[in-house]
């Protein structure tokens, strides 16, 4: 029984993990912080996963435990290098066949996100994944008002650090 | 188009993450020891524990109260020690095991909130019930010890055990908003981001 709930949960993570991975470079800027924050929500994934019943989509429950690690129960490393560019760190994903003016927009998208606050970063990263707002405000705890009123504060903020 | 949209269409065409773990690496991170501060919350609620024992069940003189024709009341105090104890372990560990990150965001940070106050309720409980022993024990000494002594020398006295309690108390305190502080810095800035939100409707 253990046995067989582990080799899906495996399975599924296998297959999802670049929601984590997302989430990872929006909340931390360098590979260490990053595999430290991957390490901790894979451990809080496979803590609650018994208790995922399937009633949801794995990726919806994925967003929840995910962002709630990174927004309350992680902790900096305080192994952290500062120094480390981010810009050649952070965004180790495949270029094969991706555009140079996309790659150059993607960067500068999670430069600015960079300069967001944790609960902005949330907000925004659910408004990228194009999810509804009644979504947004059950993963946060939120009214669907104040949801509204905090995208909204937090799309400009960005706006205005893409766009000065 | 609106600039968001824009690059909101970058988002979804990025791609892949290059270095994917694989199943085992996936396995060996599920297996590893989680740092959260949930974790370190309980590690430090049981030291917080175990520091007030040794206080609360200190060996006071039972012949002093036997003296005073009081040694009931050095068994109810013993009583009403083990009692905080207990009932603050428990309600410490249920609201410990209520945490999931299954929760939204909101309820998530309230129960971490909630398990740490239990702690701090239960230090500042020990500490004043302690402070009131040892004011119990000073006026004891007073009408025993010093019981020829002027009215001025008992008042000095109890000035001086007054005023080393309130450093020691205020020590504490200054202990307590350090550890915390740095633990729960991260935590409390979220928190107040979200609790500030509902202020606003």
């Amino acid at each position: 029984m253990q046995k067989d709930l582990e080799s899906k949960f495996l399975s599924d993570f296998e297959k999802n993990q670049n929601i984590v991975h997302k989430i990872c470079r929006m909340y931390t800027t360098d590979q260490h912080a990053h595999k430290d924050l991957f390490q901790e929500i894979t451990i809080q994934l496979w803590k609650y996963y018994s208790k995922f019943r399937g009633d949801a989509k794995f990726s919806t429950w994925m967003y929840r435990v995910a962002l709630n690690t990174a927004i309350s129960l992680y902790r900096k490393s305080t192994r952290v290098i500062k120094t480390q560019d981010i810009s050649t760190v952070a965004y180790k994903i495949s270029s094969v066949d991706y555009d140079d003016t996309e790659e150059l927009q993607l960067k500068q998208l999670y430069r600015a996100i960079h300069r967001l606050s944790d609960i902005e970063k949330a907000l925004i990263f659910l408004y990228l994944e194009d999810k509804p707002y009644k979504e947004i405000s059950e993963t946060l705890g939120i009214s669907s008002v104040n949801a509204r009123v905090k995208m909204n504060r937090a799309k400009e903020k960005l706006k205005k650090i893409l766009n000065p | 188009m609106d600039l968001l949209d824009k690059y909101k269409k970058t988002w979804s065409n990025q791609p892949e993450e290059a270095h994917k773990l694989s199943k085992v690496e996936i396995y060996k991170m599920a297996h590893s020891k989680s740092t959260s501060i949930v974790k370190w919350i309980f590690i430090i609620g049981l030291l917080e524990f175990l520091i007030i024992i040794p206080f609360l069940f200190m060996e006071t003189d039972t012949k002093h109260f036997e003296e005073m024709n009081i040694l009931w009341l050095h068994k109810t105090i013993d009583i009403i020690s083990c009692a905080i104890v207990a009932l603050f372990v428990i309600k410490f560990y249920l609201n410990y095991k209520s945490i999931s990150s299954l929760d939204n965001t909101k309820t998530l940070m309230d129960k971490i909130v909630k398990t740490r106050k239990t702690v701090r309720n239960y230090i500042f409980t020990g500490l004043s019930f302690i402070s009131i022993l040892i004011l119990v024990m000073a006026f004891s000494s007073i009408n025993n010890q010093f019981i020829n002594e002027t009215i001025l020398f008992k008042i000095g006295i109890i000035s001086i055990f007054i005023f080393l309690g309130a450093i020691f108390l205020g020590l504490i305190w200054l202990f307590y908003q350090l550890v915390y502080g740095i633990l729960l810095k991260k935590l409390n800035r979220n928190y107040k981001e979200l609790a500030k939100l509902d202020e606003l409707n």
